[in-house]
């Protein structure tokens, strides 16, 4: 009997909890292509922890704590990218390294773990609570707060005034770096008034001193630092980028389908392609959810923005800032930017729309047009040089931004921004690259 | 049924609901041989260890809609003895019932008006 209900459970989508690292973003999402894996959004629910690409010292211990999170019986799957140096980060010792065709070596370990014929991951942490639940009396009873003492630990949260005029709690909250929500690696420092973001203050940022290559979608325009790209490979790039963003925004915005949809036209995606993402964006409008969850949330005035070279995030404030125009390539193509008005999250939706539909028709008419190299290029998020990337002077304006928001509002906004933290890292690699080179 | 009388009835399922969901977590400790460690009982978001405890008073802002919906669904409730009386009294019941739905009206307008429908 429990040998058929094994069989059985061992015939369904594996639940998976992804954790991507650097260089790992793209090949992870295009998982959810599998369908015979499911890539969850809590550890709790999944059974196996997916570990792909360089995760950065700083954050192993986030890593410890989320493999002892994933449901028992549970495995590590750490997947090189095909790099043969890549090794598992020490705090997963126990993980099974794999090198390609991970969706099949996911689909095995399950099986063999819900057929006891793999063990269960041990956890990696003590069984050790932070401290014992003790109040100030010789018994440990008595104390501040609502039972008294710290449980485990903890303190309670302060008291702070509500939007409604009450005096309730505030509660201190730190989300990330492994918040499906969120880019890879990015975390936030909160104070929250029931739904209400008092307080957002973005977290260290872990790839900063890292130096990984580029992923696949983000190469051409680190090459286009220093070397001359041919304008179809970048736009193409563009476009597969914008798509990408699209697909987890919408994952995120619970339309799943739609998500796997946009996703597998990124996979494709053709210079001809510009009438099929016209056609989409007149789906995203008929979706009225989309447009209420996303009008008026999280804008950016102009000023705000202006000169900071935000790319889409810029442009769909009203600012023409496109360092496209600057290269003669472009200029002999005729390009133009195209600017929404509004700045928020509803009109960088359009905007990155509108950019994609752009960039397919000029990767369509380039040819052989090559790019000049010049010391700024202009990358799917804005202004990329060797020493400033668009997520790094987006970051110190967030605070301002998320302050005052509903938590999902919140999650809208960062979502429509499109941070990419991992740009940091690959332009190191990329000035490292070339002193080697010289 | 009779042996415990209503008081012992519900006080039995009031234990079983307690007793049984720790009974299902103790058990799926011991199958598994390995009982859940103080790191993988925290909550999840997103990897890092919450900074105060979870216990914290907010305000229930949805109060306000779970007592209209409340006060609607009783009133719904007086609907059933109508249903079962319409055909024997008539035009008089249809009536009588289309006087208080237009009241209820009036008073689903009201909550409109004192913006008691809206979560901000």
């Amino acid at each position: 009997m429990s040998g058929l209900l094994a069989r059985l459970a061992a015939g369904a989508p594996v639940p998976v909890f992804p954790v991507a690292g650097a260089g790992a973003r793209d090949a992870v999402q295009d998982l959810r292509l599998q369908s015979e894996l499911s890539l969850l959004d809590s550890p709790r629910a999944a059974n196996v922890l997916l570990v792909a690409g360089t995760i950065p010292e700083e954050l192993w211990d986030a890593l410890a704590r989320v493999h002892d999170m994933i449901s028992r019986p549970r495995c590590t799957i750490f997947w090189t990218l095909g790099d043969p140096e890549l090794r598992p980060p020490p705090v997963l010792p126990e993980a099974l390294v794999v090198d390609a065709d991970v969706a099949g070596a996911i689909v095995t370990a399950h099986r063999e773990l819900l057929m006891g014929k793999r063990p269960s991951d041990p956890p990696v942490l003590p069984d050790e609570d932070p401290a014992q639940w003790r109040g100030v009396g010789p018994y440990g009873q008595g104390g501040t707060g609502m039972t008294g003492g710290t449980p485990y630990g903890r303190p309670m949260a302060e008291l702070g005034p509500d939007r409604d005029g009450l005096q309730l709690d505030v509660l201190p909250l730190r989300v990330g770096p492994f918040f499906p929500r969120f880019p890879a690696g990015f975390s936030l420092d909160l104070k929250l008034a029931g739904d209400v973001v008092v307080e957002a203050v973005p977290g260290p940022t872990p790839y900063a001193g890292a130096s990984v290559p580029p992923r696949p979608g983000l190469s051409p325009f680190v090459r286009a630092l220093s070397e001359p790209v041919s304008i179809v490979e970048l736009e193409m790039a563009r476009a597969r980028e914008h798509l990408r963003w699209l697909a987890d925004a919408l994952m995120a915005h619970e339309l799943r389908t739609l998500g796997v949809r946009v996703l597998r036209l990124a996979a494709n995606v053709q210079p001809g392609d510009g009438p099929a993402v016209r056609r989409l964006g007149r789906v995203l409008a008929l979706t009225q959810v989309l447009t209420w969850s996303t009008k008026g949330v999280g804008r950016f005035t102009g000023e705000k923005v202006a000169g900071l070279g935000l790319g889409p995030v810029s442009r769909a404030a009203g600012i023409a800032e496109d360092l496209r125009t600057d290269d003669p390539g472009y200029r002999g193509l005729g390009f133009e930017p195209v600017v929404q008005q509004g700045g928020d999250a509803s009109a960088r939706w359009r905007q990155r729309l509108e950019e994609t539909v752009q960039s397919l028709d000029l990767a369509g008419r380039a040819n052989g047009t090559r790019t000049e190299p010049a010391d700024r290029v202009e990358s799917p998020r804005g202004r990329l040089e060797a020493s400033s990337t668009p997520a790094a002077r987006l970051l110190p304006l967030l605070a301002d931004l998320l302050q005052g928001l509903e938590w999902g509002d919140a999650v809208t906004t960062l979502v429509s921004l499109d941070l990419d933290l991992e740009e940091e890292a690959a332009v190191g690699e990329s000035v490292t690259a070339g002193q080697v080179v010289r | 049924m009779t042996l415990l009388g209503p008081l012992g009835v519900a006080l039995a399922v009031f234990v079983a609901a307690i007793v049984a969901p720790l009974a299902l977590r103790g058990l799926g400790d011991i199958a598994t041989k390995a009982p859940q460690t103080a790191p993988s009982r925290t909550p999840f978001a997103g990897g890092l260890p919450p900074i105060v405890h979870a216990w914290s008073r907010y305000h229930a802002r949805y109060y306000v809609m779970a007592l209209v919906f409340l006060a609607f669904d009783m009133e719904m409730v007086f609907m059933y003895p109508w249903a079962v009386v319409f055909v024997r009294e008539g035009v008089t019941a249809f009536v009588e019932m289309g006087m208080f739905i237009t009241i209820l009206l009036l008073g689903v307008l009201y909550i409109w008006r004192e913006r008691a429908l809206e979560w901000s």
